[in-house]
């Protein structure tokens, strides 16, 4: 299978944030924990643009890098997943990251972190597919169902987009081509006489 | 005629200085708004910082380099332990004489809670370190409790130590001495060795378990909070893990020493007597 991408397109992201509800609620994600979430630049201000952030599923993973426990592993198609009956909450993922997408339950003994929490691509984890078990601690398999994320697949201005990698990059330029971006976009000629 | 050519070359003139003018404020404006490429840009400092300097430096360490570190510590120390064990041997002193009375029961309390709660400050980091092998989930989560428990527990007594023993620990000139013969542990004979309460190599112990311990603690629990500044928790992971090899180096050494190397040390902290033949050969120039 062809490595899967995440890219946020930031011309047609608008901070609408349905993609961290679209996740948090259908993966049943705990309180405090944001598999995703969006960055905004110049707020209320000319030139305001988002973007929508989560796990990067890296080629070359820092966080796996550094697991003491190697509870981290990547997939063939460049998924990367945690097993949460490894992990030991250190944090060490976190540190390394540089998206900040490892995340942390609170709330057990002594104030101590749970085990590491962040976007699995909606594929579940390392239990058997559709099981119970996969379901409570990562939620949809929905690639095991043959769609795409729950956030790209919500996305309603598709700036969100996920799925074979040479698919989207086809996407991306497509548009690129036909819109301009920055200054030369379509309209902003007119409409901000630049 | 030339009238209508003057008014065309004029046309031309204004029409391709307004061209100018155009492509000027295009320009400016491209850089004032800028393209996607420059949002791109901006957003990912904001989200990943500079994250080459302290992330790519904590992955490569911690990834590479902490495990192999701890990995040549925990083998190479007590392996020339072993070859000392077996080559040099135990010193053994005549403990039927004379007895002086070396630890009183408060510091003996206070080293016996402070060495429980350090051992297994020791066991279970090494243990977080090679959770790999170990296979994690619970045996290793429940170290990492138990490292939490154990260094709230080490912290106030490691405190009374440090104060307890501060005087006797300071460095002294005949310390360089000791330093030199390496404590007298190279030879079989039993020469006085320059040493007061405390030998140099206990000493270096002692900064390291005190002082030392202390920043492991403030360290380690910044590092359990993780509230701070991500570049800062990566820094004080790399100063956590640094250090903690020094530390695992001088304990594996004063454990091989009080419980191998000098017979009947061991019954000393729990007692709190030294013979006098052993004071008068390994702390020579203590006066009781």
């Amino acid at each position: 299978m062809a490595r899967v991408k995440f890219l946020c397109d930031v011309e047609r992201c608008i901070d609408c944030s349905g993609c961290v509800v679209a996740c948090k609620e259908g993966n049943h994600i705990p309180v405090g924990v944001n598999r995703r979430r969006v960055v905004t630049l110049n707020q209320g201000k000319p030139g305001e643009k988002s973007i929508s952030v989560s796990c990067m599923h890296c080629a070359d993973a820092p966080c796996k890098a550094v697991c003491p426990v190697r509870a981290i592993y990547q997939r063939d198609d460049g998924i990367v997943l945690v097993d949460k009956k490894k992990c030991i909450g250190c944090g060490y993922c976190f540190m390394a990251c540089p998206f900040g997408a490892p995340q942390f339950p609170k709330g057990n003994v002594f104030g101590a972190r749970g085990a590491m929490d962040k976007c699995t691509f909606c594929a579940g984890g390392p239990e058997e597919n559709f099981s119970a078990e996969e379901k409570r601690l990562y939620g949809q398999n929905r690639i095991a169902e043959g769609k795409v994320p729950l956030c790209a697949g919500m996305c309603s201005t598709k700036a969100l987009l996920a799925g074979d990698a040479d698919v989207v990059a086809d996407v991306y330029r497509e548009r690129v081509f036909q819109r301009g971006s920055g200054v030369n976009a379509w309209g902003w000629n007119k409409a901000y006489k630049k | 005629m030339p009238r209508i050519l003057l008014i065309i070359f004029l046309f031309f003139v204004a029409g391709s200085a307004d061209f100018v003018a155009a492509g000027e404020g295009q320009a400016l404006a491209g850089l004032s708004t800028g393209s996607s490429a420059d949002y791109y840009h901006a957003l990912i400092a904001i989200i990943s910082g500079n994250w080459q300097e302290y992330g790519q430096l904590f992955t490569t360490l911690q990834g590479q380099w902490f495990w192999k570190a701890f990995l040549v510590i925990i083998t190479a120390v007590p392996g020339v332990f072993l070859l000392h064990y077996l080559i040099i041997g135990p010193k053994h002193f005549d403990h039927a004489g004379e007895q002086i009375l070396f630890f009183p029961l408060s510091a003996r309390i206070v080293h016996f809670i402070v060495a429980i709660s350090f051992s297994l400050l020791v066991i279970t980091g090494l243990m977080i370190v090679f959770g790999g092998y170990l296979g994690g989930g619970i045996p290793i989560r429940l170290a990492r409790y138990v490292h939490l428990v154990s260094a709230i527990i080490f912290v106030l007594p490691a405190l009374v130590m440090f104060f307890m023993w501060l005087r006797d620990m300071l460095p002294q000139v005949h310390d360089i001495a000791w330093i030199f013969i390496i404590g007298g542990y190279l030879s079989k004979k039993k020469k006085p060795v320059p040493a007061g309460k405390f030998n140099a190599g206990q000493k270096m112990y002692f900064w390291f378990a005190t002082f030392g311990g202390g920043v492991m603690a403030y360290t380690g629990y910044i590092i359990w909070e993780m509230e701070a500044h991500v570049d800062t928790l990566r820094l004080y992971a790399i100063i956590h893990n640094v250090l903690g090899m020094g530390i695992v180096a001088f304990y594996m050494t004063h454990v091989y020493m009080s419980v191998f190397a000098i017979a009947g040390s061991l019954e000393s902290i729990k007692t709190g007597y030294k013979s006098k033949d052993e004071v008068d050969i390994l702390h020579s120039r203590y006066r009781y």
